[in-house]
């Protein structure tokens, strides 16, 4: 390793760790922006019968008397030890409470990621080879109309259709009350919040995949390949392919965070324990050291992944990194 | 190939937006009354789409509710394109500095969970109304669209044809305006569109996870949040018609939005 690639990499892991700092100000600052009381989070409907002395009792205990600045440095000094608190609303330790969801969340964005990017470079190679002609037109119609229903909605109708006519899949959780959580039984609780995961995002990148295949079809490396007697079919998997698997690649992982952080709606509907479904109630019920978390997890994994996704491509196409010098340096613009 | 000017999608937007309109003298039923002797009634003759689990009829609801969807959709879209346009083409035009400082921001503001930004912004302007929440629906998606306003900024700027014009001694105000605006505005004008989609996605969304309008203002999300209930006592009316409405409305604005956009692959296939 070359001393310039030591101070690019120093460089980069300084961005990330201000960045991540920064996002925890203003996660800390905006969650206590919100009315709400927290105590309501800990307590329940207790707090209504509790004198005023007692409220504040509680909150001097909880640390939510003391100046928002005192108490984010407060915060800050546990959690660079690995301290995080607790969670008021389950009494136990932040990260116990995170653990049993991150599970959960990552069976089911992990694997809607996985089958909607494998999905989606099917469709588009498929879309791509029959480009407009009727099983073409025919894809892009039905994806369109896929792409154009709500999450929840979807959510809904399936659930309607499934579990309360048919009666064939469960409508919520993630395995069954008092049930051990066999495969079988997880994989029946996962059947339908994993279709509208992969519905609801298929498309747009199926989508993507193909017009940026049709981009490359048209360049003229695959007029000479043809020329040199190479069958369509394989200019496009093997040549195609590769030029559009950059642009493949960084989708995949600015959509990883889109993915796994945008599970909270299908969460929430079918009462799947998982992260998204504490960010809504944390967020929801100023239960503030479970909203820190919740939110510096899935804000890191965003920034975590733009990095991801920059490096990746200068590292596939170096000419990547000489644009972003030259867009921000000596070529100027107007 | 060309296009085809998508006429029915327009059609349909037009009549729902219309009808939305022109609902008050229209409807029979007041959609805020709460028929008690006919609750969870099924679609017949005297209640067209049947009733909710208040009494209401969903006919009448399903019009005045499109016309709330619709303008929170409209509003915050508005409001979010502006910001874009703004911030994007500032930070495109900028020096690096400001342009590097801008672009930090933006992707500072995406990192934060959307979800808690809204909540958080929600609160600010305390209860949520139809105004309260278009802005905010407008304030927490501007992000996106402006960094790839700003790239097209960049891109355009680095043209020749607009160094030419600075070269023939243009201004950057007749650069700007004879130049950079013109090329821009059919990308921004497909971006507004699906931004209205995606404004009424995350009202409805919003509404439905009980962080947007009350049940007792009337949009197609608000509607919808009655839907929970609705599964147990199997009234699929209530689940199905808004959301047909919704989608159906998503579906014209999107097909809209593409034809907008314009071809994009003017060349022929070299794969044939």
């Amino acid at each position: 390793m070359t001393n310039r690639h030591l101070i690019k990499m120093v460089n980069n892991i300084g961005k990330f760790l201000i960045s991540v700092l920064v996002l925890s100000v203003l996660v800390f600052t905006l969650s206590r922006l919100a009315p709400g009381d927290p105590l309501y989070a800990y307590y329940g409907e207790r707090v209504e019968k509790m004198s005023v002395e007692e409220q504040d009792q509680a909150r001097e205990r909880l640390g939510l008397q003391a100046p928002l600045f005192t108490q984010y440095v407060r915060w800050l000094q546990r959690a660079v030890h690995g301290d995080f608190g607790i969670s008021y609303q389950y009494k136990t330790d932040v990260k116990e409470v995170i653990a049993a969801g991150i599970v959960n969340t990552l069976l089911l964005g992990g694997l809607g990621f996985v089958l909607i990017f494998a999905l989606a470079l099917f469709l588009g190679l498929f879309c791509a080879w029959r480009e407009d002609r009727l099983a073409d037109r025919v894809v892009c119609r039905i994806g369109t109309v896929t792409s154009c229903i709500p999450e929840f909605w979807l959510s809904l109708l399936l659930l309607l259709i499934f579990s309360v006519w048919l009666d064939w899949l469960p409508s919520s959780g993630a395995y069954a009350a008092g049930g051990g959580g066999s495969l079988p039984d997880r994989a029946a609780h996962l059947v339908l919040p994993l279709s509208v995961v992969v519905l609801g995002h298929l498309w747009y990148y199926a989508f993507q995949v193909r017009n940026r295949l049709l981009e490359e079809v048209r360049a003229d490396y695959v007029l000479l390949a043809r020329m040199k007697g190479l069958s369509g079919r394989r200019v496009l998997y093997r040549h195609c392919l590769r030029g559009a698997l950059p642009s493949y690649l960084s989708m995949m992982a600015i959509a990883l965070p889109h993915i796994l952080g945008g599970t909270y709606v299908v969460e929430t509907v079918f009462s799947y324990p998982g992260i998204g479904k504490l960010a809504y109630e944390s967020a929801r019920y100023q239960d503030y050291n479970l909203l820190m978390v919740v939110s510096l997890l899935t804000g890191t994994l965003v920034i975590l992944c733009n990095l991801t996704a920059r490096l990746v491509n200068e590292r596939i196409d170096p000419r990547m990194g000489v644009r972003s010098v030259s867009a921000g340096g000596e070529v100027r613009r107007l | 190939m060309k296009k085809k000017f998508p006429v029915i999608s327009l059609l349909t937007l037009t009549a729902i937006v219309i009808l939305g309109l022109a609902c008050s003298p229209m409807m029979t039923k007041d959609p805020l009354y709460m028929d008690l002797a006919h609750c969870n009634e099924a679609p017949g003759k005297e209640f067209l789409f049947g009733t909710d689990e208040m009494g209401r009829d969903i006919f009448s609801m399903i019009w005045y509710g499109g016309r709330i969807s619709l303008t929170v959709g409209f509003l915050a879209a508005l409001i979010s394109t502006m910001l874009a346009v703004l911030v994007g083409s500032v930070s495109g035009c900028a020096s690096a500095r400001i342009d590097g400082v801008l672009m930090r921001l933006t992707e500072l503001i995406l990192s934060v969970p959307g979800l808690l930004l809204t909540v958080s912004l929600q609160a600010v302007f305390g209860r949520a109304d139809v105004y309260s929440l278009s802005v905010v629906i407008g304030l927490t998606g501007w992000m996106g669209m402006a960094k790839v306003v700003r790239t097209e900024v960049v891109q355009l700027g680095n043209t020749d044809f607009v160094l030419a014009a600075k070269c023939l001694g243009g201004r950057f105000f007749h650069v700007l305006f004879r130049h950079l605006a013109p090329n821009l505005f059919p990308s921004v004008l497909f971006m507004a569109v699906m931004h209205v989609r995606n404004a009424i996605v995350a009202e409805a969304a919003l509404s439905f996870m009980g962080l947007g309008l009350p049940v007792e203002v009337v949009s197609w999300g608000s509607m919808l949040s009655l839907a929970e209930r609705a599964l147990f006592s199997h009234a699929w009316w209530i689940i199905v018609i808004p959301g047909m409405f919704l989608t159906g409305t998503l579906l014209c604005l999107t097909n809209l939005g593409e034809y907008m956009r314009g071809s994009a692959n003017k060349r022929h296939s070299n794969l044939g």
